[in-house]
C-alpha cells in the first residue's frame, strides 16, 4: 500500500488534482486507489465534492492530521489496510499540514500494514506568490510545506503569463534546490500524466 | 481544547456550517450560482474588515432535488468560482460553508461566515430554515445515508479514533 500526500497551503487546488490522479489510477483497472481527506473545519466540503465523482473517501474531522489526530490518521491508513488492500492511498491533508509529519504519522501505520511511502507532492499556488510567501506567519508555514516536498507542482499555470510561472520557479528554487519541479493544471489536465508516472515509480 | 493544532501556530482559523435555506419563487442554476458566488465574496470580505490578513479557502456546496454546485474564493481580487448544476428549479436547497482564514479568531471567522450566508439569502428574498454546525446524523447530510453516516461513525467510536465525534452532538 504506497501512501502519496498531495499537500500545499489552502485553495491551491489539491482537491482537484486529488480528484483527476484518482480517477486517472483507479481509471486504468490496474490500481485500487482509497482517498483520505483531512480538512479544517466542521464541514467536510472536500469530502463530498470527492464522493459525488464515484469515489470513495475517508473523512478526518477534529482536528489536523500531522499533530492534533495523528493517530487517528494512523487508525485510518490501517483501516483502509485491513478492509480493503488499496494499492495506492492518496492523502490531502489540511492546506497548513506539514508534510514531513504527515508522512511520519503515515509510517505509524506502518507497524501494522505493509506501507511504502510515495512521494509528498507539493501544491504552490503561482496565482499567489507574494501573498503567500512574503507574509510573515504564513510564509514561514508555506516555505516549511515547499522545503518538505519530494515534488513541487506549480498549481493553476493555466491562469498566469508563462513570465508569472517562471517568478515562481525561480522563488522556490531558492527555498528547495532538490525537488522536482512541474507544471501542473487539474482543469486542462497539464502535468497530471507526469505526477501519475512519479508516483507509480517512486521507491521509498 | 487538548493540543493546539498547526494551523493555531500560524494563525489560521476555520469554521463550518451547514443550513438549509428557501423561497416561493424557485431558483435556477444560474441564480444558485450566482447567490454561491456572491457568498463566498461576501464572507471573505467581512473577514478583511474584521481583521484577517489572508483568506485561505472559503468553500461550499449546494445540494438539491435535482443536482449539486460547489463555489470557492481565495480572495476578493481573485474573484470567486463556481461548478456543478442543478438541472431544474428547486425552492429549498441545503448550503455547506467553510471558511478558513489567516488573522482572525474562530468566532470572529464564525461572525463573518453567518452574517454573510444571512446577508446574501436575505438581499435575494430566501429565508434560512435550519442551521447546523456539524453534519453528521441528520438531513444536513449531503452524499453519504443516514445509515452510512451512523456506521461510520460508530466505526470510528469503536476505534476510539474520532475525539470530537461527541462533541458533534451539539
Amino acid at each position: 500500500m504506497k501512501i502519496t500526500q498531495i499537500a500545499g497551503f489552502l485553495g491551491c487546488g489539491k482537491t482537484t488534482l486529488i480528484l483527476a490522479l484518482a480517477k486517472h489510477l483507479a481509471g486504468s483497472g490496474q490500481h485500487k486507489v482509497a482517498l483520505v481527506v483531512n480538512e479544517i473545519g466542521e464541514i467536510p466540503v472536500d469530502g463530498k465534492v470527492i464522493e459525488e465523482s464515484g469515489l470513495r473517501v475517508k473523512d478526518i474531522g477534529g482536528g489536523c492530521i500531522c499533530c492534533e489526530v495523528a493517530s487517528s490518521f494512523a487508525k485510518t491508513l490501517y483501516g483502509l489496510y485491513k478492509e480493503f488492500r488499496p494499492d495506492h492511498v492518496l492523502v490531502e491533508p489540511t492546506g497548513v499540514a506539514v508534510p514531513h509529519q504527515v508522512k511520519l504519522a503515515a509510517r505509524m501505520a506502518g507497524r501494522d500494514a505493509r506501507v511504502s511511502m510515495g512521494p509528498a507532492i507539493v501544491l504552490f499556488d503561482t496565482t499567489r506568490p507574494a501573498e503567500l510567501l512574503d507574509m510573515e506567519m504564513l510564509g514561514r508555514l508555506v516555505v516549511t510545506q515547499l522545503e518538505d516536498a519530494d515534488i513541487i507542482a506549480i498549481s493553476k499555470v493555466d491562469c498566469v503569463e508563462k513570465s508569472a510561472v517562471e517568478e515562481s520557479r525561480l522563488r522556490i528554487r531558492q527555498i528547495n534546490e532538490r525537488a522536482e519541479l512541474l507544471g501542473l493544471s487539474s482543469f486542462t489536465g497539464f502535468g497530471v500524466e507526469q505526477l501519475i508516472e512519479r508516483i507509480l515509480n517512486w521507491k521509498d | 481544547m487538548a493540543e493546539k493544532g498547526c494551523y493555531s501556530e500560524h494563525g489560521v482559523s476555520g469554521y463550518g456550517v451547514a443550513v438549509k435555506v428557501s423561497r416561493a419563487e424557485p431558483m435556477d442554476d444560474a441564480f444558485i450560482k450566482g447567490l454561491c458566488e456572491e457568498l463566498m465574496l461576501s464572507v471573505a470580505r467581512k473577514c478583511m474588515e474584521l481583521g484577517a490578513r489572508c483568506i485561505g479557502h472559503i468553500k461550499s456546496h449546494v445540494k438539491t432535488q435535482w443536482g449539486t454546485i460547489k463555489a470557492d474564493t481565495i480572495g476578493i481580487s481573485h474573484g470567486a468560482y463556481s461548478g456543478g448544476r442543478v438541472e431544474r428549479p428547486v425552492g429549498e436547497f441545503y448550503l455547506a460553508v467553510n471558511s478558513i482564514v489567516q488573522g482572525i479568531k474562530e468566532d470572529v471567522v464564525k461572525a463573518a461566515t453567518l452574517e454573510g450566508i444571512h446577508e446574501t439569502v436575505a438581499e435575494r428574498g430566501l429565508v434560512v430554515e435550519k442551521e447546523k454546525e456539524h453534519s453528521y446524523f441528520d438531513e444536513f447530510d449531503f452524499v453519504a445515508s443516514k445509515q452510512e453516516y451512523i456506521r461510520k461513525l460508530e466505526e470510528q467510536l469503536g476505534e476510539g479514533s474520532s475525539p470530537k465525534a461527541g462533541e458533534n452532538d451539539r
